[in-house]
């Protein structure tokens, strides 16, 4: 019979937890989020003789203080899941630190292994570890492992199931003491606890503890089991918070920090020899260029614009061929389907909106291997430091950028690209400017039309663009800052990491879990979308046309079909190109007015009234409301409805100086493409990163900056005479 | 000397009847009692040697006395910073000045003909016709000096240094809990470890004690086996030290100093302490960001980012170049 056992990964960020958690489980796991925040999740299996185990991977943390939501949810999960052991990997070259971690969770009283990670790292730099003696110090199992040589995992697999059994025998965790004042503190809030006689579950100590601490989360749970009594406990919890201040002049906490500080000094006297061996700090080598004064920002610019360049010049190979691949299955089903609604639903919906975002997943793909190998290698840090100073003027954090400039390739993938920020407010400030960002498929818009009405002035206009989106997103960003994201900013305190090699499979699993996710998001609510999108677009199927499209095309048919015949073979030839040009000119004619017959067609001629402000026409207002579904298809539609038919840059040009768009209402249509509400996949992308609020916040947001941008420049530009 | 306080007795009567003060008896004793007394004193000593006399006065009515013989140019008052009013014998025509120890009190007196000259130029050079003049040198004796050099509070030891414990500069409620942790004047202990958060971890004996930054402080010890030739040497060492604390965030690149202080915001504060940035850690500044603002710091090993503001928060002490 097999048993099950829950085994929960705890550490500080960057002590190799993950590579420990992938050697474990292999292939093996389940990425997600932690219920209620987007922190991701990571699960996997491992079978070892007799026992299924279920490894999660907890977020990484410094302390288990109830400050971020890392921290929140490696406690809670501890707490309440109960796993059966919690392995705290613990980067032995940096003991010290680590150690702060490991008393915390020592303290939660569950059964706990330590496990000395980067045992090789930590021996070069000429630390020597007496794991017996720490081990006996602690009262728990202590290990060593190498993890990216994958040393040591089946011994730590083997301590941890036999700690936990050496718990079920009655084994007990061991408390750390501190000084005689703090411990007094703790002795008499336990006992106004164990008088209460109110079970809030946990250890005891822990419970007292947390309540000295002023800990917000503890005292509510406690508070709503029993007010009366939570009452007596905080009374004599405040007293001795109070005496403590008297006699530390520093709040419990504070202090109590101090004294893990002082007992970890302790425990790393006893334990460790440092030999003096002075090794060359590869780290601080990289460094000397990376962060440099004068080389550090060329050298990033460099790597992004590398990344860049892989992301959409490498990225463009692997998306023809899909892009191939999907009108080749539409291809074949079209002629293999006999013509009815359901091909069209098919054909139109479904695989063409299915097609227009997985058409992403190369890029995708490439991107997080990107940030992948920035992640392992350290480098993020460091972008973050190098950038910091130019992203805290829009309040935002250094990690900010590397989304914010992905933006400019496509706003998919730089939303999923803030997972790398670990403050939630920065986050979403992140995600809500990212769509400023000119996204490559708003180009060929401004391509048109600048080309169409600025010519040889085409770039600059175009150049001002994209540093118009810049500026807007900075704005925002301050005005959001300081509107909806109030109160003190996220402190800046990151580790820089020592440099390290990356490993491919860690770097191909880190890849894979984020480009599932996003498969995985997408595909459910990109299919309704998609549906919603074509069934406006196609309904109403039975239009009134104002004229006969198909009898004019049958008697042209049928007029050429006698001349071709009585012709000779070149003019026959002639009056075949000569056909097919005239049918095409009926066969646009036709669409033209069903499009603008669809309720998409109707709701942008429903909106004329809102564009008109602005100096957009009613072809250009639907052709901006089917934007909406991915902004390549505006400059389809606006081909469409302008009758030239999709495709076909010059025809297109010429109608639409016919049309009586002017240079000014170009531009004012330019800078709404600009601004306006992202894409369709963008504002799922949002809406599963964030929430439906945020979502629909961005959705109202962009298309007010939008019309507002537009209307000052139109009216201005009206009030100059410049038409 | 005896000679001039008889005359000054008789003096005293005199005048004290001629202005017919009440209780001329009880102040009589007071003056005889204040003219046993050499140096300075104050009303405690004064009502002391009254009750050796044999007489028993309350604190108010001393007081009093101490106040006329004052006006009567028996005696001069004496206010030192902080400390209690004295009184020392006037003996009229003869002037002194004082130094003052402001580590344990001790007063010595001085009288310099060349100062004295050199005042009454001063004053003349301005056009002033001097009275009167008291002159005080704030300092710290000769005894305490010496005695400084030997004595360091606790928390100021290096780790692995040998100490005998001398003397406890703390107040009754502290004066009882180190005691009751087992640490007596005279006791010889050794660092075990020291610098993390003001905390220092002592053996005494078979005992291992941890004791908080506020105690160190106020335990001081002496240096058991220092050989004056290594004291010099960390004179020279530094030179280049900067003793007064300065902000994290006026630090310069390849600066290494201690953490004083961390103050700030408790939310930051604690984050910062949870990140090894805590009182006693040796803080080194590895680098600036090219466009200046976080900043890039060593701290327990290992590397960390602040930007410049939160660097703020951190007072360091001891700041010294440093090639690491």
């Amino acid at each position: 019979m097999s048993k099950e056992l829950t085994i929960a990964l705890a550490g500080n960020p960057n002590c190799g937890k993950t590579t420990i958690f992938n050697n474990l489980t292999g292939a093996r796991q389940k990425v997600g989020n932690w219920p209620g925040v987007t922190v991701e999740k990571k699960e996997g299996k491992l079978r070892h003789k007799e026992y299924d185990l279920k490894i999660v991977d907890l977020p990484g943390t410094y302390s288990l203080t109830p400050f971020s939501i890392e921290e929140i949810t490696a406690r809670d999960f501890i707490l309440n899941e109960i796993p059966d052991i919690v392995v705290n990997i613990i980067d032995a070259s940096n003991l010290e630190r680590s150690l702060f971690l490991a008393i915390q969770i020592l303290e939660l009283g569950r059964p706990a292994l330590f496990v000395l990670n980067m045992a090789d790292v930590a021996e070069a730099k000429g630390i020597q570890i007496n794991e017996k003696k720490l081990s006996q110090l602690l009262g728990l199992p202590v290990v060593f492992t190498i993890g990216n040589k994958n040393k040591g995992i089946d011994t730590l697999v083997e301590a941890a199931i036999e700690e936990v059994s050496r718990f079920s025998e009655g084994k007990e965790s061991r408390d750390i003491r501190y000084g005689l004042e703090i411990e007094g503190c703790i002795s008499r809030v336990e006992t106004e606890i164990l008088q209460s006689e109110i079970n809030i579950g946990g250890v005891l100590r822990w419970n007292a503890i947390k309540i000295l601490e002023d800990d917000k989360i503890v005292k509510k749970k406690f508070q709503d089991l029993s007010s009366s009594a939570a009452k007596k406990v905080f009374q004599t919890s405040e007293a001795c918070r109070k005496r403590i201040y008297d006699l530390f002049e520093d709040d419990f906490e504070i202090v109590l920090t101090d004294d893990r500080y002082g007992v970890i000094a302790g425990i790393v006297k006893e334990t460790v020899t440092n030999l003096a061996i002075k090794r060359i700090d590869m780290s601080r080598n990289i460094d000397l260029v990376l962060t440099d004064r004068f080389f550090g920002i060329p050298v990033f610019i460099f790597f992004i614009w590398a990344m860049f360049q892989l992301t959409f010049s490498l990225g463009a190979y692997p998306m023809e061929w899909i892009d191939m691949t999907v009108s080749a299955l539409s291809g074949s089903l079209d002629k293999v389907m006999p013509p009815s609604m359901l091909k069209d639903l098919l054909l139109n919906g479904i695989i063409a909106g299915i097609g227009s975002v997985i058409i992403f997943l190369p890029n995708i793909l490439i991107l997080f291997f990107c940030i992948a190998l920035f992640e392992d290698t350290g480098y993020m840090a460091r972008a973050a430091f190098l950038m910091d100073r130019v992203m805290h003027t829009s309040g935002l954090h250094g990690k900010s950028f590397i989304p914010m400039l992905m933006g400019f390739g496509c706003t998919v993938p730089a939303i999923m690209a803030t997972r790398t920020l670990e403050s939630d407010k920065d986050r979403i400030l992140t995600i809500l400017m990212t769509p400023f960002m000119s996204c490559s498929a708003r180009l060929p818009v401004y391509i048109v039309l600048a080309g169409s009405f600025f010519a040889e002035k085409a770039g600059t206009v175009i150049f001002s663009l994209y540093f118009t989106g810049i500026i807007i997103a900075i704005l925002s960003g301050r005005f959001l800052r300081a509107v909806l994201f109030k109160g003190e900013e996220a402190p800046f305190i990151m580790e820089l990491p020592p440099y390290r090699m990356p490993m491919l499979k860690s770097l191909l699993i880190h890849m894979w879990d984020r480009s599932k996710m996003f498969l995985k998001k997408m595909s459910g609510v990109i299919l309704i979308g998609s549906i919603i999108i074509w069934a406006l677009s196609s309904f109403p199927r039975s239009i009134s046309y104002t004229v006969d499209y198909d009898g004019k095309i049958n008697a042209l048919k049928s007029d050429y079909s006698q001349m071709i015949a009585s012709a000779a073979t070149q003019e026959a030839e002639e009056l075949n190109r000569q056909l097919s040009l005239e049918l095409k000119d009926i066969e646009n004619r036709k669409e033209q007015e069903r499009v603008s017959n669809s309720y998409i067609g109707r709701i942008g001629k429903g909106l004329e009234p809102i564009f008109k402000p602005i100096g957009i026409g009613w072809q250009a207002s639907v052709a901006i409301v089917t934007g909406f579904v991915a902004k390549e298809v505006v400059v389809s539609t606006m081909g469409v409805l302008y009758g030239v038919g999709t495709g076909e840059g010059e025809a297109l040009e010429k109608a639409l100086k016919k049309s009586g768009m002017t240079a000014l209402s170009a531009l004012s249509m330019m800078i709404f493409v600009l601004l306006y509400v992202p894409c369709f996949a963008t504002v799922l992308t949002i809406y599963r990163e964030t929430s439906a609020k945020w979502a629909g916040f961005n959705l109202i947001y962009t298309t007010m900056v939008a019309w507002g941008m537009s209307f000052l420049v139109y009216q201005t530009g009206m009030i100059l005479g410049l038409s | 000397m005896t000679d001039t306080h008889e005359q000054e007795k008789k003096q005293f009567k005199r005048l004290f009847q001629q202005q017919g003060v009440d209780q001329f008896d009880f102040r009589f004793q007071v003056l005889e009692a204040f003219l046993k007394l050499e140096h300075h004193v104050i009303i405690k000593d004064i009502q002391v040697q009254l009750k050796a006399d044999g007489v028993k006065l309350d604190k108010g009515f001393v007081l009093n006395s101490m106040e006329l013989l004052c006006r009567f140019g028996f005696a001069s008052k004496i206010e030192f910073d902080d400390k209690e009013t004295q009184y020392e014998h006037r003996h009229l025509g003869l002037h002194h000045d004082h130094m003052v120890c402001i580590k344990c009190g001790s007063i010595l007196e001085f009288k310099d003909e060349a100062i004295e000259k050199q005042q009454l130029k001063v004053a003349d050079a301005y056009g002033f016709h001097m009275l009167q003049h008291k002159m005080e040198i704030y300092g710290i004796c000769s005894k305490c000096m010496e005695h400084r050099t030997e004595l360091v509070p606790l928390h100021k030891a290096k780790q692995g240094e040998k100490l005998i414990v001398k003397e406890f500069d703390a107040g009754r409620n502290m004066q009882l809990r180190i005691s009751s942790m087992g640490l007596k004047i005279g006791d010889l202990i050794e660092i075990v470890s020291a610098g993390f958060g003001g905390q220092v971890v002592i053996s005494a004996g078979e005992n291992r004690l941890i004791l908080g930054k506020g105690m160190a402080e106020k335990i001081r010890v002496q240096p058991f086996d220092r050989i004056k030739t290594q004291r010099h040497d960390s004179k020279q060492e530094s030179n280049d030290t900067f003793r007064a604390p300065l902000l994290l965030s006026q630090m310069k690149t390849g600066q290494e100093g201690v953490i004083r202080k961390v103050s700030g915001e408790s939310v930051l504060r604690r984050r910062l302490l949870e990140m090894g940035i805590n009182r006693g850690s040796t803080i080194y500044v590895e680098k600036y960001a090219p466009l200046k603002d976080p900043i890039e710091l060593i701290i327990k090993g290992y590397h960390i980012s602040l930007r410049v503001h939160e660097a703020a928060n951190i007072f360091v002490e001891n700041v010294k170049f440093k090639k690491r």
